[in-house]
């Protein structure tokens, strides 16, 4: 049974494409996904991202449970501060990426990707022995709204919000009189915020901000654009970029754990001999050097040897060319500004390594 | 969209001209794709047999593979929408056409194609 956000009928009254995603009937583009692309680099968008899951940990053993179960140090985590984490297996595989919000002293709200609930709650409630909490599966009670772009600011201070969190910040506020969790977060690479408001709320809020943004000529964006965006800004995806079997340092997040972490986590053996010794896989960005468009899946070549493979590619409609993320071994010679080949349709095209992110992020300016 | 067009259940078009043939996809493909951003068509001359693939098209989510209504050979291929993919998406550019062919295709292949007043009954 394909499950529905409490704004599914806006999405069809706004004339929405929808498509089946992790178990929901989502919107995937409502007028182009270029041009809602441009709409959240240029000026304003606005996406419904209700299939996150929300889960609460609360207790008074809520920071050491979940210092134990990702590398990051919750310990040094304040009130009202989030921290972006990796829920780990026993070999440092990613169970799920997340982020982790300090709510206040011993309550913890966690964002999970839609796809790996249940995945994350089973592992949660395993890891859960001796320790005095509870884990709360919140997802079917809150709406999710990202609001993303340049003007967004903008926008939320038009409807009274004129203290915003500060970057990766949270914070209890009122919109038309409507209480919500807002934080300065988002997956786009541009400045904005996600406003977590409980359900019989959100198509009200939804209305309300499509009304107040049309000066800055607001777009309700689907979810191919939000992919789109997040490749851009080089954000993982759990399930192209991220998997079971690969660790954060694999995956380039080498700079989201901590060095001298004292305290036991899952994967601590296998992520610490990573950091010391190096990797086998490594995961890299690259650019397409003709038109062709790499997709995920597809195999990566170096002479004329397999040597990894695609898990996300397409356009850059920022940059003007086809970009994408793969993982390959992790031969000496090969580094940012080598060439190397994509197979597409049984033919080898060149592509480049280069820098990630693919743009120059905006969200940090504040 | 030419009444007199033949098309598949996958999409494709032919529409008879002169002894040639002109192969595309039709708007409801093309609406069903959304932003098309890339055509690899086929060189002139390369012969197909029928339900082969000679084209890709990529939209911004994924590629599509187009496949030839019937058999024949490449005499001409549209290098606007190559060099402009993103012609395909604009209401007011009449010249959509992939490719054009000439064919010695029997009956038998025309068979299982739609008549347009047929394919827009198995498309809505």
């Amino acid at each position: 049974m394909t499950k529905q956000t409490f704004l599914h009928d806006k999405h069809i009254a706004l004339g929405a494409k929808m498509v089946d995603f992790a178990g929901w009937h989502m919107p995937v583009q409502y007028s182009s996904i270029i041009e809602e692309h441009k709409t959240v680099r240029n000026n304003v968008g606005i996406f419904d991202v209700s299939h996150m899951g929300e889960i609460i940990i609360k207790g008074e053993d809520a920071e050491p449970y979940l210092n134990k179960i990702v590398p990051q140090n919750i310990d040094k985590l304040t009130n009202l501060k989030a921290t972006y984490c990796q829920l780990t297996n026993k070999n440092g595989g990613i169970i799920d990426d997340l982020i982790i919000y300090k709510l206040k002293e011993n309550e913890y709200l966690i964002i999970a990707n839609a796809s790996r609930i249940d995945e994350d709650l089973n592992w949660m409630v395993r890891n859960k022995v001796g320790f005095n909490l509870e884990i709360i599966n919140e997802s079917h009670n809150y709406s999710l709204l990202a609001v993303q772009g340049p003007l967004s600011v903008e926008l939320l201070r038009e409807v009274g919000l004129n203290n915003l969190p500060s970057f990766f910040n949270i914070k209890r506020d009122e919109i038309f009189g409507i209480n919500v969790w807002i934080s300065r977060t988002g997956y786009t690479g541009e400045d904005g915020v996600e406003i977590l408001v409980k359900n019989e709320f959100s198509e009200y809020l939804w209305d309300k901000l499509l009304e107040y943004g049309k000066k800055y000529n607001i777009k309700p964006i689907g979810l191919g654009a939000r992919d789109t965006l997040r490749l851009e800004a080089a954000l993982h995806l759990y399930g192209n970029d991220l998997d079971e079997n690969t660790t954060p340092i694999e995956a380039g997040l080498s700079w989201s754990i901590p060095k001298n972490k004292t305290v036991e986590y899952n994967g601590k053996l296998i992520i610490e001999q990573q950091l010391k010794d190096g990797v086998n896989k490594k995961l890299i960005g690259f650019k397409m050097l003709d038109k062709s468009i790499a997709r995920h899946g597809y195999d990566i070549y170096y002479n004329k040897e397999k040597i990894g493979n695609v898990t996300s590619g397409g356009i850059s409609p920022t940059r003007g060319d086809n970009i994408g993320l793969g993982y390959i071994k992790n031969l000496d010679n090969l580094s940012v500004g080598s060439t190397i080949q994509i197979m597409i349709r049984e033919k080898l095209h060149d592509a480049e390594i280069i820098k990630r992110p693919f743009i120059t992020k905006r969200n940090k300016n504040n | 969209m030419n009444e007199s067009m033949l098309c598949t259940k996958t999409h494709e078009y032919l529409l008879e001209q002169d002894n040639k043939y002109i192969i595309g996809i039709t708007d409801y493909a093309i609406e069903q794709l959304g932003d098309i951003v890339f055509i690899e068509l086929p060189d002139i001359n390369t012969e197909f047999s029928k339900n082969e693939a000679f084209a890709t098209i990529e939209s911004v989510k994924a590629a599509s593979e187009i496949y030839m209504p019937i058999s024949g050979k490449v005499i001409e291929i549209n290098e606007e929408i190559v060099n402009n993919p993103e012609l395909l998406n604009d209401e007011n550019y009449e010249n959509k056409w992939f490719i054009k062919i000439t064919s010695d295709a029997n009956q038998v292949e025309f068979a299982d194609l739609l008549d347009y007043s047929d394919y827009k009954e198995e498309i809505e």
